[in-house]
C-alpha cells in the first residue's frame, strides 16, 4: 500500500516537471491589444488583431515556436479608460508591448504612458499627426494622417474632378472642421456652401435642400459615421439632387454603401486599402477572415490585423519579446509585407505605403477606380 | 422662394415626428403626473421591431406597424407593472418613478444594444418620391404626415368622445375625484401608459426608414420631444401636437441662415425663456 502511494507520488511529480519543462520552452509571447470593442468599429480592429494571432500561431509561431496570446482590454474612446486598461497590461499581465486602438486622445495619452515606462506601442488607427510626434522614439502609427490624404487627394479633386462649384458637408469635430477649412483653401469662392451636423443628428433634409440651392455640382462628405453619411447619401438621391458625391478619404465602407443602397453609386473616395488588392499575402488574409468572421475585411480589420502582424515579425527579427527598444529598431530599420503591400516607417515611427487608391462605388461595391 | 417652400416641407415631416413623440410623453404626464423616461426607448424598440419584422420575418412593412405596437404595447404593459403603477401611490412615487423609468430605459438600451450590437440598420418603407412643383417630398414622409394627422384626430376622438378618454380626463384634472366617483384609476393609468408605449412605437416604425434604426435613437429623439412638452405645456395634447410641428418648421427655416449649433442655441434659449416667462407652456393652464 506504502509502496504504491510512493509510486503515483513519484509519477505525479514526474508529470508535473514534465509539463513545467514543457511549459517554460513554449511560454507564449503576450501581446497587449486596446480596442473600443463595444463599437462596431472596436470589434472590428479586434477581429483583425485576432487573425493575425491566429495565423502566425498555425504558421508555427515565432521566437522558436513560441505562441502568441494577445491580451485584450475595451477603452471605450476615453483616455481615462485607456490609460487604466494599458496600466493593466504593463503591470498585471507583464506585456512589453501595447498595438490597437482607434480615438486618438486614447492614443495620445497611451503614448504617454509607454514612454513613461519604456513600453512599445504601436497605434493601428487614430489620425491625429500627434500621435507620432511625442519624442519618443519606441511609439509606431500604421493608418495615414488627415495631412498626408489631403496632400494626394487635393490635387486629384482639382485637376482630375474640375469642380466648377463645391459643397462640402462635414460632422462638428476636428476632422470635420478641418475639412472645411481645408477645402477653403483649395477652392476658395468656388466653395459655395460648408454646413456642419452634430454628431447625433439623423434628418439631413433640411442639410441637403441648402447644399442642393448652393447649385453645386460637387458635394464632398466628411464625417466618419456611416449611417450619417450613407442616409445624407440616401437624401441627395431622395431630392434629386445630382452634384457628383466625394466622400474624405479613409471614411468609405462598406456598411456605408449598403446603408445608402443605390445613392451610393458612383460616390468616389480614396484609402489606403482596399480587399480586392492582388497579392499573396492579402488573398490568405480576405479568405482567412470572410471564413472565420462571415464578412469581408476592410481598413480597420487590415489596421487591427497589422498592428499585431508587423509587432510579431519585429520581435522575430530582433530576436526578443521583451527588448523594446530592439523590437522598435527592427520596424523601423525593416520592409513589412503585409496584406495592403509594402509597409515602411519614417523616423517619427509614422507608416506609409505608397499612394492612396481611388475608389468608386460601383454596382454596390467599392472598387478601385480606373486611372 | 423654391428653397423655403422644400424647408417647410422638410421641417412638416420632421416636425410631424416630434409632436408623434411628444404626445405620449404629455398623455402619461397629463394622467400620471410622472416623467417617463422610458419613452424614447419604446420609439426606439417601435423602429427595432421594424427592423426585426423585415430581415428576421421578411414581412412587407405595412406589417411592421401592427407588430411593433402589440410588441411593445405588451413589453409597456411589463413596464408599468413593475416600474410605475406599484411605485406612483408611494409618498414620493413621482419621484421615485422618474428613477425607475430611467433604469428602464438603460435596461432596454442595452437589452437591444446586446441583442444587434451598435450597426444601424436600414428599413425599407415606401420607396420613391414625387415632386409638387418646386418641392420634392418622399412616399415615406407624406406617409408619416398623413397617418401621423389621422393618428392625431384618432387620440382626440378617442379622448373627447369615448368613455376611456374622459376617463383618462377625469383622472388628469384629480386622481383622488376620479377615484371617488368609481373610476378604477390604476387600470386606468395602465391602459394609458401602454396607449403612450404604442404612439410611440408607431412613429418609431414610420421614422425608422427615414433616420435608420440604431440602438441610440431612442435617447437621441426624447429630448427634443421633452422641449416640446416644456414648450406645448406638459400635459397639453394641442400644445404637443402644434408645438412639435412648429418646432420641425422653425428648425427648417432657421437653418436657411443659421448654422446647426446657433439654431440648436436659439431652440433651448425658446425653452428657458418660456420657463420663466409662462411656465405653464404655451398651452398649458396656469395652475
Amino acid at each position: 500500500m506504502k509502496q504504491a502511494s510512493a509510486m503515483r507520488f513519484l509519477a505525479s511529480a514526474a508529470i508535473a516537471i514534465g509539463l513545467a519543462g514543457h511549459a517554460f520552452a513554449q511560454a507564449p509571447v503576450k501581446i497587449g491589444v486596446l480596442m473600443p470593442s463595444k463599437s462596431l468599429v472596436g470589434k472590428q480592429g479586434l477581429q483583425g488583431a485576432q487573425l493575425a494571432a491566429e495565423l502566425i500561431n498555425a504558421d508555427g509561431g515565432i521566437l522558436g515556436g513560441r505562441k502568441i496570446e494577445l491580451v485584450s482590454y475595451d477603452t471605450n474612446f476615453q483616455p481615462t479608460e485607456g490609460v487604466a486598461a494599458a496600466q493593466r497590461l504593463l503591470n498585471q499581465d507583464g506585456v512589453k508591448v501595447i498595438t490597437g486602438e482607434i480615438s486618438s486622445t486614447v492614443a495620445l495619452a497611451v503614448a504617454q504612458l509607454a514612454k513613461a515606462s519604456g513600453a512599445l506601442f504601436v497605434a493601428a488607427v487614430p489620425k491625429h499627426p500627434d500621435v507620432t510626434k511625442g519624442g519618443y522614439d519606441r511609439v509606431f502609427r500604421l493608418n495615414s494622417t488627415t495631412a498626408m490624404d489631403g496632400s494626394e487627394f487635393d490635387g486629384f479633386l482639382k485637376n482630375d474632378i474640375k469642380p466648377t462649384k463645391v459643397a462640402v458637408l462635414a460632422e462638428n469635430s476636428d476632422f470635420g472642421r478641418l475639412t472645411i477649412a481645408n477645402m477653403k483653401q483649395l477652392f476658395g469662392a468656388q466653395l459655395v456652401a460648408a454646413e456642419t451636423y452634430e454628431m447625433n443628428q439623423s434628418d439631413f433634409n433640411t442639410l441637403v435642400t441648402k447644399a442642393k440651392g448652393s447649385g453645386a455640382d460637387l458635394v464632398c462628405l466628411a464625417g466618419s459615421n456611416m449611417e450619417q453619411y450613407g442616409n445624407i447619401l440616401r437624401v441627395q438621391e431622395e431630392l434629386k439632387f445630382a452634384a457628383r458625391r466625394c466622400l474624405m478619404p479613409g471614411i468609405l465602407n462598406s456598411r456605408g454603401v449598403q446603408i445608402a443602397g443605390k445613392a451610393a453609386e458612383g460616390a468616389f473616395s480614396a484609402d489606403i486599402y482596399v480587399p480586392t488588392i492582388q497579392n499573396a499575402q492579402n488573398q490568405r488574409f480576405v479568405a482567412a477572415y470572410t471564413a472565420k468572421f462571415k464578412e469581408t475585411p476592410e481598413k480597420i480589420e487590415l489596421l487591427g490585423f497589422e498592428s499585431v502582424w508587423i509587432t510579431a515579425q519585429a520581435m522575430q527579427k530582433a530576436g526578443t519579446s521583451e527588448d523594446t527598444v530592439k523590437i522598435a529598431q527592427a520596424i523601423r530599420g525593416n520592409v513589412w509585407n503585409t496584406p495592403r503591400g509594402e509597409v515602411r516607417f519614417d523616423k517619427d515611427g509614422q507608416a506609409s505605403s505608397g499612394p492612396l487608391i481611388r475608389l468608386v462605388v460601383k454596382d454596390g461595391k467599392i472598387v478601385p477606380m480606373a486611372r | 422662394m423654391d428653397m423655403l417652400a422644400q424647408q417647410i416641407v422638410n421641417g412638416l415631416s420632421a416636425g410631424m415626428a416630434y409632436a408623434l413623440v411628444a404626445l405620449g410623453l404629455t398623455l402619461i404626464f397629463g394622467i400620471l403626473h410622472v416623467i417617463n423616461f422610458a419613452h424614447g426607448e419604446f420609439f426606439m424598440l417601435g423602429g427595432f421591431v421594424a427592423v426585426l419584422a423585415a430581415k428576421w420575418l421578411g414581412l412587407p412593412y405595412l406589417f411592421s406597424l401592427p407588430l411593433a405596437v402589440a410588441v411593445v404595447g405588451a413589453a409597456a404593459w411589463g413596464v408599468d407593472r413593475i416600474a410605475v403603477r406599484s411605485l406612483v401611490q408611494r409618498r414620493d412615487g413621482l419621484s421615485d418613478v422618474l428613477l425607475s423609468t430611467y433604469a428602464f430605459s438603460l435596461l432596454l438600451y442595452h437589452g437591444t444594444l446586446g441583442i444587434w450590437g451598435p450597426a444601424p440598420a436600414r428599413v425599407e418603407g415606401f420607396e420613391g418620391s414625387f415632386d409638387l412643383g418646386p418641392v420634392t417630398l418622399t412616399n415615406q414622409r407624406l406617409f408619416i404626415l398623413a397617418f401621423g394627422a389621422a393618428l392625431i384626430a384618432g387620440l382626440q376622438v378617442m379622448l373627447t368622445r369615448t368613455r376611456f378618454g374622459r376617463q383618462m380626463r377625469a383622472m388628469a384634472q384629480s386622481r383622488f375625484a376620479a377615484q371617488v366617483v368609481g373610476i378604477d384609476v390604476a387600470g386606468i393609468g395602465t391602459r394609458a401608459y401602454v396607449l403612450a408605449a404604442a404612439v410611440a412605437a408607431l412613429a418609431g416604425a414610420m421614422l425608422a426608414p427615414v433616420i435608420l434604426f440604431s440602438p441610440l435613437m431612442g435617447s437621441n429623439t426624447v429630448i427634443k420631444a421633452f422641449v416640446v412638452v416644456v414648450l406645448g405645456g406638459m400635459g397639453s395634447v394641442a400644445g404637443a401636437v402644434v408645438c412639435g410641428i412648429g418646432l420641425g418648421v422653425l428648425e427648417a427655416l432657421m437653418s436657411l441662415y443659421l448654422s446647426e449649433g446657433i439654431a440648436s442655441a436659439v431652440i433651448y434659449s425658446l425653452l428657458i425663456a418660456m420657463l420663466l416667462v409662462r411656465p405653464q407652456g404655451l398651452f398649458g393652464k396656469a395652475a
